[in-house]
């Protein structure tokens, strides 16, 4: 690919992305060569415990100077907001700031290249902000070449120069100025899943199946979740929840809002019972969480965990789909796996762990809801979905709201609350900041 | 998070800049090796004891540890030494011994003061260990550790920064099982099954992989490396080094 230094490249496709494309080689070998790269994950990309001496890192590798790197170390974290940052302790950081640290390290040694796979992915809106506000930087300064690959097309297709736009195999769609790329290919792209920057939830290509507001009423008068004044932390001096209320109906579909931190998958936790709150009660369908024999617990809750990894039991997608589950329950199961486009037949004896990200997404979706448990937990299951995984997800979760269960969904993707939600709650510092429905926020946002 | 506070506590820059501090980790790390050859050489229970008192005052002292903080470090530590004497104590091959001296008979059970002394003697020693091992980890930096061994030892920057990166990772481990248990909770299986291996077998691989392509994508091993961080010898190290050697020295020659 030809792209001259100091512009900005997006790429966008489906599930894993093949970066060794744009380099021409793998950017693994290529630091001494004058590219970076910086990874999804901000927690596993840095080295060193303290800030300062990750991003010397890379400048001691290169045998740079020791007063040269004194004078950088700073320079480079000033360059992404951080400076001051140099003593502190990187997993101690919230995910946009060691996002911002990697990115730092990363352009020390001034590589002409910068490559950036989902880079905001594990970020919320602030954090996945503050790391574009860096890539702006680095881009008016025309300090290096940004290949980007992004999934969060509303920020990434403004920055850039040049598109590649990659369909499922990771063959190019199309290449060129996004603004002719959006002109020549815009139904080749939204076909193929592909975000399209100005996509308005009215756009998607099949219309999502909206639960009748009314049908909440008769499906049932007995809370689902119920969370009373709950009290959590990690650590007793440092509470993640102070004093939590909340409660769902069946077919109520609640998003979970707030910043990295806030206490979102915490809340998740307790409400399935695998953490012990340490004042309040929690009632999950009538019942303690906690003290529920694991088999009924099953019945009652889905969850599909935010690292699919972390919930995979099985060693083939049929075992993961199948494993404890009732017989009368497989069909199902395997309609499900058919419509979130995993299906038995070319997936079924596929490990779990050798899917790529998007699929095994998906995967841990199928697990999730296959039950059709009374409570649908969801830690942001729509991250690092395309269009297609994205209406998959709302329409089947939509199904299942409208038979009776409630859905409980941490999230950072406004396009999520507003197309899947019917309640917004807002979670700030332990505190419950707001509770509204879903259309009162959209009015005024 | 407990965990990660108790193998790699948050130092202080007042433990860091303080005489502890400040001393080489290998001379810190040479220290501890003689002592607890030292201890070896002796059954006595004197040695130990001494060794304990010099060892916990000076990391007060000269290490600036706050004494809340060396307290609960070495507190259970010191529980499950006593734990491990008073096993001793009862079970002791000398209290059956005819020819060993009874001190008090509780039916079946006979104590002897062969059994005692070799039970306090183990005791003393546990508890030297637990205080050195203490003090050298709340006065030692983690980075400067490694930093020490590769400049002051020559050990390979990849063997000791890679180590030190997957050191950083075991916490999060931790987090994965406890996930991983959940997971199977939540699908109606029991918690705790050998299949749960394989996902944290397969997750610890991850960490290694991930954190090894970021290592290598940022140039390391690739040649010649400077040095951030510069560890040099000082009047101080050989101080220290010194005076350590000293009090073993002596403590042992107190006991004859």
């Amino acid at each position: 690919m030809d792209v001259a230094r100091g512009r900005g490249a997006a790429g966008d496709d489906d599930d894993d992305p093949p970066v060794a494309v744009v380099a021409g080689h793998g950017p693994f070998t290529t630091a001494g060569l004058g590219s970076g790269i910086v990874l999804q994950d901000p927690a596993s990309q840095l080295v060193m415990e303290r800030v300062g001496d990750d991003v010397a890192f890379g400048l001691e590798n290169l045998a740079w100077g020791r007063a040269a790197m004194r004078e950088r170390v700073p320079e480079a974290l000033a360059g992404v907001g951080l400076r001051g940052f140099e003593d502190r302790r990187s997993t101690r950081l919230s995910g946009g700031e060691q996002q911002r640290v990697a990115i730092a390290g990363v352009l020390a040694p001034g590589p002409g290249l910068l490559v950036l796979d989902e880079p905001t992915a594990h970020l919320d809106p602030a954090g996945a902000e503050a790391v574009f506000r860096v890539l702006r930087t680095i881009r008016e300064r025309e300090a290096a070449t940004i290949v980007l690959v992004e999934h969060r097309v509303a920020l990434a297709w403004p920055l850039a120069d040049t598109v590649l736009a990659l369909d499922d195999e990771g063959r190019p769609i199309d290449v060129g100025a996004p603004a002719d790329v959006l002109k020549r290919s815009a139904t080749k792209l939204a076909s193929a899943g592909i975000w399209l920057p100005d996509d308005r939830p009215g756009t998607a290509a099949a219309p999502v199946p909206s639960p009748d507001p009314l049908s909440t009423q008769v499906l049932g008068t007995e809370p689902v979740l119920d969370v009373a004044q709950v009290r959590f932390g990690y650590v007793a001096t440092a509470p993640v929840l102070r004093a939590v209320d909340l409660t769902l109906m069946p077919g109520e579909r609640v998003a979970l809002v707030g910043r990295n931190g806030s206490g979102k998958t915490t809340l998740l936790r307790l409400a399935l019972g695998l953490l012990e709150p340490l004042a309040g009660e929690i009632r999950l369908g009538g019942r303690d969480p906690r003290r529920l024999p694991a088999v009924q617990l099953a019945r009652l809750a889905g969850f599909v965990p935010q690292e699919p990894e972390l919930g995979f039991l099985g060693q083939s997608v049929r075992e993961e789909i199948e494993l404890g589950l009732p017989q009368e329950q497989l069909t199902h199961a395997h309609d499900l796996a058919e419509r979130l486009r995993l299906p038995l037949a070319d997936f079924g004896d596929r490990s779990p762990y050798r899917l790529s990200g998007g699929e095994q997404r998906r995967l841990s979706l199928v697990t999730g809801l296959a039950r059709r448990p009374l409570l649908l937990a969801l830690d942001e299951p729509t991250f690092g979905q395309d269009r297609r995984g994205h209406e998959a997800l709302v329409g089947a979760l939509a199904e299942l709201v409208g038979e009776g269960s409630a859905m409980l969904a941490a999230t950072h993707d406004d396009r999520f609350v507003r197309e899947a939600a019917d309640r917004r709650v807002e979670l700030a510092d332990g505190w419950v900041l707001a509770d509204e429905p879903v259309e009162l926020w959209k009015a005024a946002s | 998070m407990t965990a990660a506070t108790f193998l790699a506590p948050d130092l202080d820059i007042t433990q860091r800049e303080s005489v502890l501090g400040r001393t080489s980790p290998l001379v810190k790390l040479g220290i501890s090796l003689a002592w607890l050859i030292g201890l070896g050489l002796t059954l006595d229970v004197r040695p130990p004891l001494i060794l304990t008192v010099i060892v916990l005052s000076a990391g007060l002292e000269l290490g600036r540890i706050p004494p809340g903080m060396l307290a609960r470090r070495v507190a259970p530590l010191m529980v499950a030494a006593a734990g491990i004497a008073l096993t001793n104590l009862l079970f002791s091959t000398h209290n059956p011994d005819p020819a060993a001296h009874e001190i008090v008979r509780i039916g079946p059970l006979r104590i002897t003061e062969e059994a005692v002394a070799a039970a306090v003697g183990l005791a003393a020693r546990v508890a030297a260990i637990v205080s050195v091992a203490a003090v050298f980890v709340l006065t030692t930096d983690a980075t400067r550790l490694m930093d020490s061994l590769v400049q002051q030892a020559r050990v390979s920057p990849r063997f000791a920064y890679g180590l030190l990166a997957a050191y950083q990772a075991v916490p999060r481990l931790a987090d994965d099982l406890a996930a991983l248990r959940g997971a199977r909770r939540l699908r109606g299986l029991r918690e705790l099954d050998p299949s749960i291996l394989l996902g944290l077998l397969v997750r610890a691989i991850r960490h290694a992989d991930q954190l090894s392509i970021a290592m290598d994508a940022r140039g390391f091993g690739a040649g010649r490396r400077s040095i951030y961080r510069p560890i040099a010898w000082t009047s101080l190290d050989l101080v220290v080094g010194a005076s350590a050697l000293v009090i073993l020295v002596s403590a042992l020659v107190l006991s004859r």
